[in-house]
């Protein structure tokens, strides 16, 4: 449990972040979000001090972060940046056992861990291990940045915009993929970005900030739903807003008895996704299927209609 | 493929060499001077003779044709590695053939007679230099094959040496007199340029870093080195000889060590001031050239200032780094002859004594070493750069 209590970072008579009082559950991925200049890295950047607060302080597991040595405090906790930060010098398997090496793990420990690592982040390492970061593609070398930073089993995370400088459809892969190794991990996970669609996407909470303030913290759904002030709504963006709240939900929990016509739908897919499916084939409703093929019943257009709008 | 006639016009010789016209036409500059000069010791003005006549008929014909055929594979568009085994064959050819004008040239029993390479000789051996380096550049050595070609060349000279086809030449008849003062020289040569470059990196290298650190130093820093690189070496040495002389007189054991207000002492402090600048100033610059990222990612994954500075940013810097290196080798073993002036030693002490006699040969028996070391210095550091940065962009 990471407990930030009023927080503030001023440089000079320019505060960047103004009395921020946060709790990040442990095992939780907390997404801090903001516009540029919101101060959202700056906030992130005080849990392990890359920056040193002004005032306030962080506790992490009840440890006061400020008087701990700051490398180790940094060893702690793992650090992935938007444009991935890997030592070009370096092949992917040094860059990835870099903070065990500063720990001083034994040989056979860092080479196991690599290994285990790079078959998690699905990089063959008989292929990648030396290679050099210039001979990865993108979404590689973010893997590898991602892979670096958890090598030394952090209990913290901190994300800065990872997925920032990604394509689309690798940084779709790159989301569901990160969202799978903290289920499996565990890991607690402060991930900060400017888009709203990938905080509601990987966030269990969801903290907004704007001018150095925290607007807002809560689940997605109840900042779709009740945005605390304008300025969180038209983040959001009114237009969106009935389909960000189907993107919370799977299919799964909707599918109701009965049969459909044409192609299933899978049962782990989102309801947005099922909605563009509907209309575009212009059916009512659609079977649902595990992925082994077993039809478990149907999802219809009326039902997916009545989810996506405001509780009453 | 079919060219569009627009895109062909301009090209005036399609089928012609650009840059092989240049050298086609210093070959004939070359081939119509004097070959070779005949003296009757080794100051008399000499007697110029071109190549038909210094050299034995049957050695004459094959001097014309190679002349020619490299003339012909320079003009033409000719593929790279034909270009690289016409300059090498080229060299071979006319190197050997000075040797045997010497031969024919020198009347039996005149020990004060001298033949020396003449205005052709030099002529056609540029031609074949620009040739050969071009080719090399078209071809696009990986530095390991570099480094080997440097080898094989140095060997094959040594051999060329040792065989004795140039012991009538009139340079080496000059070193073959003070052949034991000349390997002393070089050793002083050496010892001056590489001394004072091992010394600028001792003193650059940290001294970079500091000021890469502390910014507020930089500027004044970079200035004063600046300010010495702009004293004239001369003037340099005139202005070390006060300080030095009085340590020397006034400080215990530093006239055992050598030090004295003339010598090798200030040379080699001249040559170490100059070198300083290039040294701290491209450490600066290597250093600042890590990506803020990389230096961003060190931080956060919790490196020491120390870790980050031996692990990160001084592996990235060091193509820059050697740059400097480079730099400095070559510039202090060309600088290194002017030591001579004030009795430092080196390759100098030739060239002013040959300036003094007015010898030209003893002249180019301190020149011509000096220009093969920072040559090779050139190539050697030139891949070792190439090796540090390795493939990474």
């Amino acid at each position: 449990m990471i407990a930030i209590e009023e927080l503030t970072k001023a440089y000079g008579s320019d505060v960047a972040v103004d009395d921020v009082s946060m709790v990040v559950e442990a095992g939780a991925l907390t997404v801090i979000v903001g516009a540029s200049g919101a101060g959202k890295s700056t906030l992130m950047r005080m849990v392990n001090r890359l920056v040193e607060p002004t005032s306030g302080r962080v506790l992490i597991e009840g440890e006061d972060a400020a008087l701990l040595p700051v490398h180790e405090l940094r060893r702690r906790i793992g650090y992935v940046i938007q444009n991935h930060g890997l030592f070009p010098h370096r092949t992917v398997a040094q860059n990835i056992a870099t903070v065990p090496t500063l720990l001083g793990w034994d040989r056979q420990r860092i080479a196991a861990r690599v290994e285990e690592l790079l078959h998690l982040f699905q990089l063959d390492p008989a292929t990648f291990a030396r290679r050099h970061p210039y001979e990865l593609s993108g979404g590689q070398q973010q893997r590898v940045g991602v892979a670096r930073a958890l090598a030394a089993e952090p209990r913290l995370l901190l994300m800065d915009e990872p997925f920032g400088a990604l394509d689309p459809l690798v940084r779709g892969k790159a989301q569901e993929d990160l969202k799978a190794i903290q289920r499996q991990l565990g890991t607690t996970i402060i991930f900060v970005t400017h888009d709203m669609e990938e905080a509601i996407r990987l966030g269990d909470r969801i903290a907004v900030m704007d001018g150095g303030r925290l607007l807002q913290y809560a689940p997605p759904a109840e900042i779709l739903v009740h945005p605390a002030t304008p300025f969180v709504g038209a983040l959001i963006g009114v237009g969106d807003r009935p389909f960000r709240l189907l993107s919370l939900e799977t299919v799964a929990e909707e599918v109701e008895p009965g049969e459909a016509e044409g192609a299933a739908v899978a049962a782990d897919a989102d309801l947005r996704n099922v909605l563009a499916e509907l209309l575009w084939s212009r059916r009512d409703a659609a079977p649902v299927a595990e992925h082994d093929g077993r039809v478990i019943g149907r999802v219809t257009l009326a039902r997916l209609i009545e989810r996506a709008g405001a509780p009453t | 493929m079919a060219a569009s006639p627009a895109r062909t016009a301009p090209i005036a010789n399609p089928g012609l060499d650009k840059l092989g016209v240049v050298v086609a036409a210093l070959l004939a500059v070359g081939a119509a001077s004097p070959f070779a000069v005949f003296r009757a010791n080794r100051i008399v003005a000499g007697e110029a003779k071109p190549f038909f006549e210094a050299l034995p008929p049957s050695a004459a014909v094959l001097m014309a044709l190679v002349v020619l055929a490299a003339a012909g594979v320079a003009l033409l568009k000719t593929p790279a590695r034909v270009r690289l085994a016409a300059a090498i064959i080229f060299f071979v050819v006319v190197a050997g053939l000075i040797g045997v004008a010497a031969d024919r040239l020198t009347p039996p029993d005149a020990p004060y007679a001298r033949v020396a390479p003449a205005a052709g000789f030099w002529t056609l051996a540029f031609a074949g230099s620009i040739l050969f380096a071009d080719s090399v550049v078209r071809l696009k050595l990986g530095p390991a094959t570099r480094l080997l070609a440097l080898a094989l060349g140095a060997a094959a000279f040594a051999l060329a040496l040792w065989s004795g086809v140039w012991s009538e030449v009139s340079i080496l008849k000059e070193y073959a007199t003070r052949a034991d003062v000349f390997w002393r020289e070089a050793g002083a040569h050496l010892v001056l340029a590489v001394g004072s470059l091992a010394a600028a990196m001792a003193v650059g290298l940290p001294l970079g870093v500091l000021i890469a650190r502390k910014a507020g130093w930089r500027a004044p820093v970079l200035n004063t080195l600046n300010a010495i690189q702009t004293i004239p070496s001369i003037a340099l040495f005139g202005i070390l000889i006060g300080p030095l002389g009085w340590i020397s007189s006034h400080v215990p054991g530093a006239a055992a060590l050598g030090v004295h207000g003339i010598g090798a002492a200030p040379a080699m402090l001249a040559l170490f001031l100059y070198s300083l600048l290039p040294m701290a100033a491209n450490t600066v610059v290597g250093l600042a050239q890590a990506p803020r990222d990389v230096v961003d990612a060190a931080d956060g994954m919790g490196m020491t200032s120390r870790q980050r500075l031996f692990s990160v940013e001084l592996p990235l810097a060091l193509p820059v780094i050697l740059t400097a290196v480079r730099i400095v080798l070559v510039q202090n073993i060309g600088m290194a002859t002017i030591a001579a002036l004030i009795g430092g030693g080196g390759f100098g002490v030739f060239v002013f004594a040959g300036l003094g006699q007015t010898a030209p040969d003893l002249i180019l028996l301190g020149a011509l070493p000096t220009v093969f070391l920072a040559f090779a210095a050139a190539i050697v550091l030139d891949a070792a750069v190439e090796l540090a940065t390795g493939a990474r962009p």
